[in-house]
């Protein structure tokens, strides 16, 4: 079991007001999965992102990732996680705008320690793999949005992350490169890669093998999608 | 590895924002070439000080003839004192241990002239021994030597200013001065010596620059007495074999004039050396302010980086979030930022040894300060520098740091 969840809940303090974001959430997936979490802006579904990407902890409930409980870690351990088993693609890209594809691609690895050599053996490899091996020296500004999000991608998968966060991957591209986009995650998906995308489009959640809608901070519905 | 790479980072973000960054580091510029400035020009004024007191050598004592007013000297010959003379000379050198020689000297204010030029001088009647004694060497010619002495001739040292002034750039070997009524011929003119500005205990405050020296024998022959109680002599130049008794010695002579003098007192003692580590004590004070004055600029500098260092990481907040996401932990992003403000100020730091160094060269070039500058002015200016940067750097870098990284990540 890659993703255990029991009973998560997240509460926002706004001044005096206490907002739930999350009502109770169990969920479980697993290694090679293919998920699309869709519902309305305000469901709380990119709260359960977050913290499904150790980036936000939860106010009560257990939630265990490749059977580490990830509730009781520290700042550091939790840093470790996401940079080794968690990849993130975001709706804006968030490349560093003044680093070259290529060393946006390498940043994670540093961060892992890794070696300058090895690096960019990696770094390069992982472009090549969506595309972009005649990008790599080129700045975010001189890229289009569909290249910089596969850039995004490069920089998620060179650490051979355990699952793939996407929030919104597509919500800032049009529709031949969301397509592009929605390929790349498809292939990665053949290849064993568990990923798990955010959207509120209906041909995007087309695309993944099990949909999970969320209203008001809880699951109401989850279905396989067999195409 | 992390750091290297931290550093080639910091250095392409200050290139990417040059106006800033130079915006950024002009107070550790001002602030450490103003630290070397204030320094150079303290041990300057210290050297100059110093050499003053070399001029009169580390290891004399020197006894000088006290200027009375004519009833003053009156009352003082009433009392069987004869002022300073060549016999108190030949006493202290007999009596006083350790004392290599004695020189004499008498001296007068008189008009020299050569042609049409004339220039105010101090006549000084020495005996051969004061080259040895006072380190005295001559630009060109000789100084009076033994047999000039004993056959009173007349014949005269002058003094590198005053030989400028009677006889401009003209070489004055073998011409004649007019000194009142009398004529003197040049045999030597000497190197020039450190200007006194202020009054050293009984030293009056002259230029020694204008000085013109003739043999005592000669003086006491040719130049009238000021009146019929004016001293044999006016000063005596003890010179000793070690520098380390000089108090001590300076009491015995003291003792013995005394009662040479019958209780008189009519005569002043000097020890050179107590006055140049007074001086150089008090310089070393005076340098402290000046150096802490400079420092206080780098601190403001040093402020001036943490400003817009704390810009930078609002204005980088997003960056931060993005770090923070991938993997980076708080002591990642805290060495990125502190990185930053050390690469900043050592690139101040250089800058303003740099400027430190020509603003040194030229206050000495266009002032008549002299300025010296010293090694560990250069240290103390950039190692302060690099400091200021780290302590100023790390409240920014802290506050990085702990950025929660969701909220930093949705940042606009």
């Amino acid at each position: 079991m890659l993703i255990d969840i029991e009973n998560l809940r997240k509460e926002y303090h706004l001044d005096s007001i206490e907002v739930a974001a999350l009502r109770g959430i169990d969920l479980k997936i697993t290694q090679n999965e293919f998920v699309a979490i869709m519902g309305p802006s305000g469901s709380g579904k990119s709260t359960l992102m977050n913290i499904l990407g150790c980036l936000d902890t939860p106010s009560s409930g257990t939630y265990r990732f490749n059977q580490i409980d990830v509730t009781g870690l520290n700042d550091d351990d939790l840093s470790d996680i996401r940079n080794k088993h968690i990849g993130f693609i975001f709706q804006s890209f968030n490349l560093l705008p003044r680093m070259t594809a290529l060393e946006n691609v390498e940043l994670p690895l540093m961060y892992a320690g890794v070696d300058k050599m090895t690096r960019l053996d990696l770094s390069k490899k992982a472009l090549e793999k969506v595309g972009l091996s005649d990008r790599m020296r080129h700045r975010p500004s001189e890229l289009s949005g569909g290249q910089r999000q596969r850039v995004a991608i490069a920089r998620a998968l060179v650490n051979s992350p355990g699952i793939i966060l996407a929030d919104e991957p597509t919500g800032a591209l049009d529709t031949a490169s969301s397509m592009e986009i929605m390929d790349i995650f498809k292939q990665l998906h053949e290849e064993g890669n568990t990923i798990l995308i955010i959207t509120h489009e209906r041909d995007i959640a087309a695309c993944c093998k099990r949909i999970l809608l969320i209203r008001d901070g809880l699951i109401t519905s989850d279905t396989s999608n067999l195409n | 590895m992390q750091i290297k790479e931290n550093v080639n980072k910091a250095i392409i973000s200050l290139i990417d924002h040059k106006f800033r960054s130079f915006l950024t580091i002009l107070g550790i510029i001002f602030g450490t070439a103003s630290v070397i400035a204030m320094i150079s020009i303290g041990e300057g004024t210290k050297k100059q000080a110093i050499a003053k007191y070399q001029d009169l050598g580390v290891s004399n004592i020197i006894i000088r003839d006290k200027d009375l007013t004519d009833p003053e000297l009156e009352a003082v010959r009433m009392k069987f004192s004869k002022g300073l003379s060549v016999d108190d000379a030949r006493i202290i050198a007999e009596v006083v241990p350790g004392v290599v020689s004695v020189s004499p000297q008498s001296e007068v204010k008189m008009e020299a002239k050569v042609g049409d030029r004339s220039a105010k001088s101090s006549v000084i009647g020495v005996t051969p021994s004061i080259v040895s004694i006072l380190n005295y060497q001559t630009e060109k010619g000789e100084f009076i030597n033994s047999d000039q002495y004993d056959r009173q001739l007349k014949v005269c040292v002058l003094g590198a200013g005053i030989s400028r002034e009677l006889f401009s750039y003209d070489d004055p070997i073998g011409k004649s001065v007019k000194v009142e009524d009398q004529w003197f011929e040049v045999i030597g003119v000497m190197q020039p010596k450190a200007l006194f500005t202020e009054t050293v205990g009984e030293l009056a405050s002259r230029d020694l620059n204008n000085d013109i020296y003739i043999p005592l024998s000669t003086f006491n022959k040719r130049i009238p007495k000021k009146n019929q109680f004016t001293s044999e002599v006016k000063q005596l130049t003890v010179k000793l074999s070690e520098s380390t008794q000089l108090l001590p010695s300076a009491d015995v002579i003291r003792n013995l004039l005394s009662r040479r003098h019958f209780n008189n007192d009519d005569f002043s003692i000097i020890v050179p050396y107590e006055l140049m580590k007074q001086e150089e004590k008090e310089t070393r004070i005076y340098n402290l302010l000046l150096a802490s004055i400079a420092a206080i600029s780098l601190i403001v500098g040093g402020i001036g980086i943490m400003n817009i260092m704390l810009a930078s990481v609002l204005e980088r907040t997003r960056e931060i979030g993005i770090r923070r996401a991938i993997g980076g932990k708080k002591k990642h992003i805290m060495g990125q930022f502190v990185t930053e403000a050390v690469v900043l100020s050592i690139t101040g730091g250089i800058i303003g040894v740099v400027l430190g160094i020509s603003l040194s060269l030229g206050i000495a070039w266009a002032t008549e300060v002299q300025t010296t500058i010293t090694l560990y002015s250069i240290l103390i200016a950039f190692g302060f520098s690099v400091l200021v940067g780290i302590t100023f750097g790390y409240l920014p870098a802290k506050q990085a740091s702990n950025l929660s990284p969701i909220d930093s990540i949705r940042h606009e």
